[in-house]
């Protein structure tokens, strides 16, 4: 790596601003010829955005991009591949029924004959070791296999810098070892490589340098060899933690839920099914599942509020009483109700009135159905009790939940469940995207309901928010989770790490199963 | 790409309950044009198709009639449409509940009671319900599409009679004719108003349209229906099951279809003829969206279409319009309503031909 050549890419003050979020403030950062530069952060820290403005999916709203040296300006994606840009994304995007050669063939900007371009793609297979017949439907390939199609895409265009999007979230460990290889031959060669992801020993064993984001903030730079993935995960979660409020002199309840070897089956390739998840909550306990998006949190929610069944009647109980096998409707009347991260389309419907919307998940506990009708006086009127009991902007029962900020319907979505009273709460991202208000009131609300001995289970992101809201925390990995631990005795740096994926002393060599 | 279409971040209410009058006025417009560029006085069939119906008092009770099966169908069709089941054999059951009925009324031919006629439109809703549970079952069991295996069926449906009408139900007096023989007076549906054409399936099927009307906005099974079409993740959420949802607008837009086809059967035909699927299944699609989906919207949508019907067939003897212009109107309000309908909810953009902008 010669000091004298010029940085391969440039950021320099890169802002990017969305309707009430700032995702990128003022961030710069560089990268050398032939670097493996890592970009870290907590989901939401803005890394995404960054990496989109830099391949042209989007423009920065202030700051400059130099390449080689010479600013420019990347209009779309096609100009960065251009500028010899390429990029590797998290979901891939094939068509099953055809070969690996015609996927290829179709992703390319200009058109070579068919010959041709399979002389060109043995090449690149047989520089970087990448394995693969080009002959080959997709439909029989696996997830890493995939993978290569996407990265021999990339190599086509002799890319000077490579984006590679949460790789190896869907590989396997072998295949992870295969892709650093590739990596590092790539690099070896002078090509640079934007590498995102949150998984700390990985980086620790690729990269030259980490840029750490936070909030959209750019926060450290660093040389991930010279760092330990304590210090990283600090980096990435930052140090200034709230103070954990709790009140005093509370004593925890009998068990109330009881979740006993819960597993869950893999719907869809970039699904993380829940794998042997076992834990209790007591009445007045608030639990808190902390974890990276994608490693199993959604697949535990549907299995909790029984969106999906599993076939074991006693994997979900409540004061004893199976409810396994019982859907959402049947878990409701039994006392467990569930809030899901997706707001509008899964919480709430964006089309129906906030009235209508209550009768989605109310209408059995608080009698809203007589003979099959439904009492509209009595969804309104409860709706009316949501609205002012928490604090939602809307004109009324009858506005459309569609018509309200994220911030309010999600106010509402909670205060429909919290008001039912019920003994179990289930609820995923409580606070994501809402305002610092509001998020207070809704850590409130279910500080109230675990006073008066619901057991609640909070799935969530935000660590600081567990921290403050919990009295047990556990983390969710590749849809295990970690023994539970009281919050008093846990340590931030513990709890990074086992987010990273790294559980004590076995660093880099956690197996994740496949 | 010179255009784009871009979706409207509201779309207009007003427009949404507009869209239907203006593509009835739209067919109108363009109807005129296209008869008078193949020859026909365009300006005069468009006022036969879509005006003497309403003018002439004489046309009056064919409208009744022609509208009672479109409505009772339609309002079948508006309820699975609600759910995102797309039911497109009507048509289908609407013949195999002509069937059911024609079958007690075969049965029980010599015999009389005021039993019969309710047993056969038990049957004929039976009937309807039973040929719409062969796509419910390949959607819910095995994920066929129900768009093709009901459609599909429609077609078999037509066979039945052929093969039924031509070997064990023929009219032993039919001098050969393939058709059943005349029904027994009590397995034919009364008029209502004397001396005129008018049955009891016109009042049957204004009821059908109330009693559906309430249902769907009041009940339980209208919010599932309503719920599961506009956000099916939300349904589950909130207890709903698909499939149970697929079963249940399945059966109830068949048995509706079954319950046109038998007033139908007993009511103008008073036979099986091999005549008897005249396209109301089909035509009842229209209606549906014409009606924006809405029961009582249905009403007037089934008379519309119940205009052009008759308005058809007037057309053929003042002006010698063909039969087939009739249905080429029918599809210009479908086409138009649809259209109407995108460009609500979207609008078109040119976009530069240079793909220089960033997308949002």
């Amino acid at each position: 790596m010669d000091a004298s050549m010029p940085l391969r890419l440039q950021l320099t003050g890169i802002t990017k601003r969305f309707p009430g979020v700032l995702a990128n403030d003022d961030v710069s950062f560089s990268v050398r010829p032939g670097e493996i530069h890592a970009l870290l952060g907590e989901n939401g820290a803005g890394k995404s955005t960054l990496v989109k403005m830099i391949y042209g999916i989007m423009q920065a709203d202030a700051g400059e991009i130099r390449w080689d040296g010479a600013p420019v300006v990347v209009a779309n994606p096609k100009a960065a591949r251009k500028l010899g840009i390429g990029m590797v994304f998290q979901h891939f995007s094939l068509f099953e029924a055809l070969t690996v050669l015609e996927n290829i063939a179709l992703g390319m900007d200009g058109t070579l004959k068919s010959r041709d371009l399979e002389v060109r793609v043995r090449e690149v297979m047989s520089t970087y070791g990448l394995l693969l017949d080009p002959h080959r439907t997709v439909a029989t390939l696996s997830v890493g296999e995939r993978q290569r199609i996407e990265i021999v895409r990339a190599l086509l265009l002799d890319p000077k810098l490579l984006i590679m999007d949460e790789p190896t979230s869907v590989l396997t460990p072998q295949e992870v070892e295969q892709l650093f290889e590739v990596l590092r031959k790539l690099a070896a060669q002078g090509c640079s490589i934007l590498y995102i992801s949150h998984k700390l020993h990985e980086i620790k064993a690729l990269c030259d340098t980490a840029t750490i984001l936070r909030g959209g903030k750019l926060v450290a730079t660093c040389d991930p060899k010279q760092e330990t993935s304590r210090s990283m995960a600090e980096k990435m979660i930052g140090a200034g933690l709230k103070d954990i409020v709790r009140s005093q002199g509370r004593s925890l309840g009998a068990p109330k839920l009881a979740v006993s070897r819960l597993v869950t089956s893999k719907a869809g390739h970039f699904d993380v099914p829940v794998n042997d998840v076992s834990f209790t909550v007591r009445a007045g306990e608030i639990f808190g599942v902390a974890g990276v998006a994608g490693n199993g949190q959604n697949a535990l929610l549907d299995a909790l509020s029984g969106e999906v069944l599993g076939d074991d009647k006693d994997a979900v109980s409540i004061d004893g009483y199976p409810l396994g096998l019982l859907n959402t409707t049947g878990r409701r009347k039994r006392g467990l109700c569930a809030v899901p991260e997706e707001r509008n389309g899964h919480a709430a419907v964006g089309d129906f009135t906030l009235s209508d919307n209550s009768v989605l998940t109310a209408r059995d506990r608080l009698g809203m159905v007589i003979m099959g009708l439904i009492n509209g006086g009595a969804a309104k009127t409860y709706t009316g009790k949501v609205i002012a009991d928490f604090a939602v902007k809307a004109l009324g029962p009858g506005s459309t939940a569609g018509s309200l900020s994220g911030g309010n319907l999600q106010k509402y979505i909670m205060g429909r469940e919290i008001l039912q009273r019920p003994s179990v709460l289930v609820v995923s991202q409580p606070t994501w995207g809402v305002d610092a208000g509001a998020a207070a009131a809704i850590h409130q609300a279910l500080v109230d309901l675990a006073a008066e001995g619901s057991a609640i289970v909070v799935i969530s992101q935000d660590l600081d928010e567990l921290l403050a809201l919990c009295d047990t925390l556990a983390v969710i990995n590749g849809g295990r989770l970690s023994a539970a631990q009281p919050v008093g005795e846990v340590s931030v740096e513990e709890i990074g790490l086992l987010m990273g994926g790294v559980h004590g002393a076995t660093e880099a060599r956690d197996a994740i199963p496949a | 790409m010179p255009f784009r279409l871009e979706k409207r971040p509201e779309p207009s209410r007003l427009m949404q309950y507009l869209t239907p009058a203006a593509a009835v006025a739209l067919t109108m417009v363009v109807g005129a044009i296209i008869f008078s560029l193949i020859g026909y006085d365009g300006m005069g069939a468009v006022r036969e198709i879509f005006l003497t119906p309403l003018t002439n008092a004489y046309k009056w009770q064919d409208l009744g009639v022609k509208a009672a099966p479109l409505i009772i169908i339609g309002v079948g069709l508006s309820i699975a449409y609600r759910a995102n089941v797309w039911n497109i054999g009507a048509e289908g059951q609407y013949v195999v509940g002509g069937l059911a009925g024609t079958w007690v009324a075969l049965a029980t031919y010599g015999m009389s009671g005021p039993w019969i006629l309710p047993l056969m439109v038990l049957a004929g809703v039976v009937g309807g319900m039973l040929y719409a549970a062969i796509p419910a079952l390949l959607r819910t069991r095995l994920n066929v599409n129900e768009i093709l295996t009901s459609l599909m069926l429609t077609y078999a449906s037509v066979q039945l009679i052929y093969y039924l009408i031509r070997a064990p139900w023929k009219d032993p007096m039919g001098m050969g004719f393939p058709q059943t023989r005349m029904f027994a007076e009590a397995a034919r549906l009364p008029t209502i108003i004397p001396g005129t054409i008018v049955h009891l399936g016109v009042p049957i099927a204004l009821l059908v349209a109330l009693v559906a009307w309430f249902i769907m906005s009041r009940s339980v099974f209208g919010y599932q229906m309503r719920v599961v079409g506009t956000a099916p993740h939300a349904a589950r959420y909130g207890g709903f099951s698909e499939n149970r949802t697929i079963w249940l607008a399945m059966l109830v837009s068949g048995g509706l279809a079954g319950l046109a086809g038998v007033l139908e059967v007993a009511g103008p035909f008073q036979r099986m003829v091999p005549g008897f699927p005249t396209n109301y299944g089909f035509t009842a699609i229209i209606v549906a969206f014409l009606g924006r989906l809405n029961p009582l919207g249905v009403v007037f949508a089934g008379i519309v279409m119940a205009i052009t019907f008759v308005g058809g067939e007037v057309a053929q003897t003042t002006i010698g319009l063909p039969n087939a212009a009739t249905g080429i109107f029918q599809a210009m309000v479908l086409f138009f309503l649809l259209g109407g309908d995108l460009l609500v909810r979207y609008r078109l953009r040119r976009v530069a031909s240079t793909p220089a902008t960033g997308a949002a």
